[in-house]
């Protein structure tokens, strides 16, 4: 049994889909692991990332499957979850020794590792539906907008694609507490992702801008007048508004 | 009505002849022009410029304007730099007041540029901008539609804003419905008196008038934070029909071309303003919107005197023919501007007039055969104003009615059902127990048990607890593999609702009963099958052992006699 132990990226575990069909692995005895957990009777092969490799392996993928299940393969990786990296492995192994075509790769959710794939890009897209409504900037000095929230999952390239998009004349960042990575945006450019401390002290540095408080302030009157009394159903609220989305919003986050 | 892509060339014509040249003119006299010269000379340019220059030039254009530096002199003092303290926000009364002194300074500025004149304003009274969100979101909420969805719109690289196919809801308010726009009224002054209305001319409420400006200014600021996704605009109907309209497609036109939003824009198609202008504002907006209001053509006679039925079908008729000739258009020049591209949709009120169940769906029905609506939203009435003519209603809304037309809503749209599958004349309303897919289910229980592995799409849609999306995947995954129960848990089917009614391979998951009143039994939940035996109404002729009649527990007494046998 062989595994192969690479980073936790996309990157990392093309390189190591790459590096099992160059050694022409017997797949379904072949495992690809994340984290460092060790297996018995298991032979370790780490793998380097290699990007001319892994930008193989993810052009074939977005061929052969079509760019909606790609996506669905890199969601399920962004997951916290040790498993996933096997998962992706088999179900990419499945859909190329069925020649699926593209749009079917996860039709098959009867085999374990698909509907697992399945599973974890569903979670992930949740996540990333849910940063993309309840992410909240806050207006800093100069017209920089600054968001921050902890997912469980490693959505943020996707988030910033989302913003980049809808925001592109705006300077904007967008950071990820729990994994201390913050994604930039500067106005007019191309967004990039940093765990610079530097930037963001400078950030901590700048305040507020003059007008942030009272718009802050009008949207969370606006919240509570658009509420109709008579409808009033907080268990409704509280189960379409997660709460640990609740504290990094303006109209939740406690009254100091 | 010819509507065209050419119709956009002769736009200038139309302008001339329709009265938007006296719009401009307007716009000339009534401070339009002012309004540049004020903004320029303000800094709000920097607003208006769809190329941003860097945030150092930025601020120096802040700090040039004298009123911003004001605010900045307000707040600066109260703003903590650090962002340690962001995540839990600081927010006092402190800074609601500063916040409202800093916007009604704000809007003192905003009444030099004020096109519209507010009756608050002809009084002389200052109304902050704080307060006007206030009495225009108030006098909003009752319109239920909230979504962002059917548009999708890539952002072109230079203005703020795009469209996402799906919607998205920013947040959710304490009822649990979501706030995906910013859904305010233009005004909340108006010349008609609905009964049902909160804004009625003859309700002494407080009243305000947003400019367009300000508009334009609060749906910019909020979408740049992410608080929401567009701008709902209705209005009460100000002097007339066509000023009221004319001051939506004013707003609109500000919004898309100065303001350079590219989001979401639903606005309302006032009933009775020329057809020119609704054609116009159709250009700039993603979605329209008539308010059917009630039902029925008695209903609205009853409570809206001055709203005819004819009156509304006309602007929606309208907006109809001008989206199926966009479609043409836009197959024959790529360009072409769109049309009401995420289509239109109405809402009714229900509870308010004595119509059935059956009445509303059918009219639901035709709605989206005859004029190929989005959306029709219904709601419950609640209510607001005390009038003989309206009904009491001591439990609340009608909420529970509501749910179930929705679900009815869905029925029709997404699962191939008709309205008269659904309900009929001798059953007018939906069942309170059940939800209307089972209750279908369980009166058509020859169709039933249907093999997931073979039956149909359209069949397996009609499942109880199979939706659209599980009846998609069932489909696909049953091409590469045989699906057993286990399998079915694990793609989405409801099973403790589907359990009755389909075979995995030709077996059922239990051994259960096709009977209905077995089926409804289990389907109803605990508490609801108390009710159920108890007010009499059952599913089979009543019999002295129904369930619900053994509430009672014996006395200590008799239990003692059974157990010495002496009785």
């Amino acid at each position: 049994m062989r595994v192969y132990q690479c980073e936790d990226s996309l990157e990392g575990v093309c390189t190591a889909i790459y590096r099992a069909y160059e050694d022409h692995a017997e797949h379904r005895d072949t495992w690809i692991r994340v984290d460092k957990e060790l297996m018995l009777f298991g032979e370790y092969i780490p793998v380097e990332t290699d990007l001319e490799r892994a930008e193989k392996v993810m052009r074939t993928l977005r061929r052969r499957f079509g760019q909606e299940d790609y996506e669905s393969l890199g969601l399920a990786l962004t997951t916290p979850v040790p498993e996933k990296a096997q998962a992706v492995y088999q179900t990419v192994a499945y859909g190329l020794r069925a020649a699926l075509p593209p749009g079917h790769l996860l039709d098959h959710q009867t085999d374990q590792y698909v509907l697992q794939t399945f599973q974890l890009a569903k979670k992930a897209g949740r996540e990333y539906g849910q940063l993309r409504e309840f992410l909240r900037f806050r207006e800093l000095d100069r017209g920089i907008l600054y968001a921050e929230n902890a997912p469980k999952c490693n959505v943020l390239p996707y988030v910033m694609v989302h913003f980049a998009d809808r925001f592109p004349q705006e300077d904007f960042a967008v950071r990820d507490i729990g994994r201390g990575l913050m994604g930039v945006h500067p106005a007019g450019g191309e967004w990039y992702l940093t765990d610079s401390e530097q930037l963001l002290r400078a950030l901590r540095q700048v305040g507020y801008s003059a007008r942030e408080m009272a718009y802050e302030e009008l949207f969370r009157y606006f919240c509570h007048k658009i509420a109709i009394k008579e409808r009033r159903n907080i268990g409704l609220q509280n189960q379409m508004m997660p709460k640990r989305f609740q504290k990094y919003t303006i109209e939740f986050a406690k009254k100091t | 009505m010819e509507m065209s892509w050419a119709f956009m060339e002769k736009e200038n014509r139309l302008r001339r002849e329709n009265g938007l040249e006296r719009e401009n003119r307007l716009g000339r006299e009534n401070g339009l022009e002012r309004e540049n010269r004020l903004e320029r000379e303000n800094g709000l340019e920097r607003e208006n410029r769809p190329e941003r220059e860097n945030g150092l030039e930025r601020e120096s254009g802040l700090i040039k304007n004298s009123r911003l530096a004001k605010e900045q002199l307000c707040v600066v003092n109260t703003t903590g730099s650090s962002l340690d303290g962001m995540a839990s926000g600081t927010n006092s009364p402190a800074i609601t007041d500063r916040a409202e002194k800093i916007f009604s300074t704000a809007d003192v500025s905003a009444q030099n540029m004020d096109i519209l004149p507010a009756r608050a304003a002809q009084g002389g009274n200052t109304m902050g901008l704080m307060e006007k969100l206030g009495i225009l979101t108030d006098s909003a909420k009752y319109d239920v539609a909230c979504t962002s969805s059917g548009v999708e719109r890539k952002g072109n690289g230079r203005d703020l804003g795009n469209c996402v196919k799906e919607g998205i809801c920013h947040s959710f308010s304490s009822d649990g419905r979501c706030i995906s726009l910013l859904k305010i009224l233009m005004t909340n002054e108006c010349v008609y008196d609905c009964k049902y209305c909160v804004n009625r001319k003859s309700n002494d409420v407080p009243r305000a008038t947003f400019t367009p400006d300000e508009v334009c200014k609060l749906t910019i600021e909020f979408y740049r934070r992410n608080y929401i996704e567009g701008l709902f605009l209705s209005s009460g109907i100000f002097e007339s029909p066509t000023r009221t309209m004319e001051l939506i497609y004013r707003t609109l036109y500000l919004l898309r071309n100065r303001y350079r939003f590219n989001g979401y824009v639903h606005v309302k198609a006032i009933p009775g303003a020329p057809p020119e202008l609704i054609q116009m504002t159709g250009f700039l907006a993603d979605r329209m919107s008539v308010n059917l209001e009630l039902p029925t053509a008695e209903g609205l006679r009853e409570l809206a005197p001055n709203k005819h039925r004819r009156n509304i079908l006309t602007p929606m008729r309208q907006i109809q023919n001008g989206i199926k000739v966009n479609q043409h258009d836009l197959t024959v020049y790529r360009h072409a501007p769109k049309f009401v591209a995420g289509g239109q949709s109405t809402q009714m009120i229900i509870g308010a007039t004595g119509e059935s169940d059956y009445q509303i769906l059918n009219v639901a029905e035709s709605l989206y055969q005859r004029f190929d609506l989005k959306r029709v939203f219904y709601s419950a009435f609640v209510k607001v104003n005390e009038d003989k003519a309206l009904p009491a209603l001591p439990g609340g809304p009608p909420l529970k009615r509501e749910h179930r037309l929705y679900q009815a809503d869905w029925l029709l749209r997404f699962y191939g059902f008709q309205a008269q599958e659904l309900l009929d004349e001798k059953r007018p309303f939906f069942n309170v127990l059940l939800d209307p897919k089972e209750d279908w289910a369980v009166r058509h229980l020859e169709q039933f048990p249907v093999e997931v592995n073979r039956a149909s799409y359209e069949l397996l849609l009609r499942v109880p607890g199979i939706g659209v999306r599980s009846a998609q995947r069932i489909v696909a995954a049953r091409r590469s593999a045989r699906l057993r129960f286990e399998d079915l848990k694990r793609i989405g089917v409801v099973l403790k609702r589907a359990l009755y009614f389909i075979t995995c391979g030709g077996r059922m998951m239990y051994p259960t009963r096709l009977e209905e009143d077995y089926i409804v039994r289990n389907l109803t939940s605990e508490k609801d099958r108390v009710q159920f035996g108890s007010d009499g109404m059952s599913y089979r002729q009543m019999s002295l052992f129904d369930d619900g009649q053994y509430n009672i527990k014996p006395d200590p007494g008799d239990v003692c006699r059974v157990v010495t046998g002496q009785m």
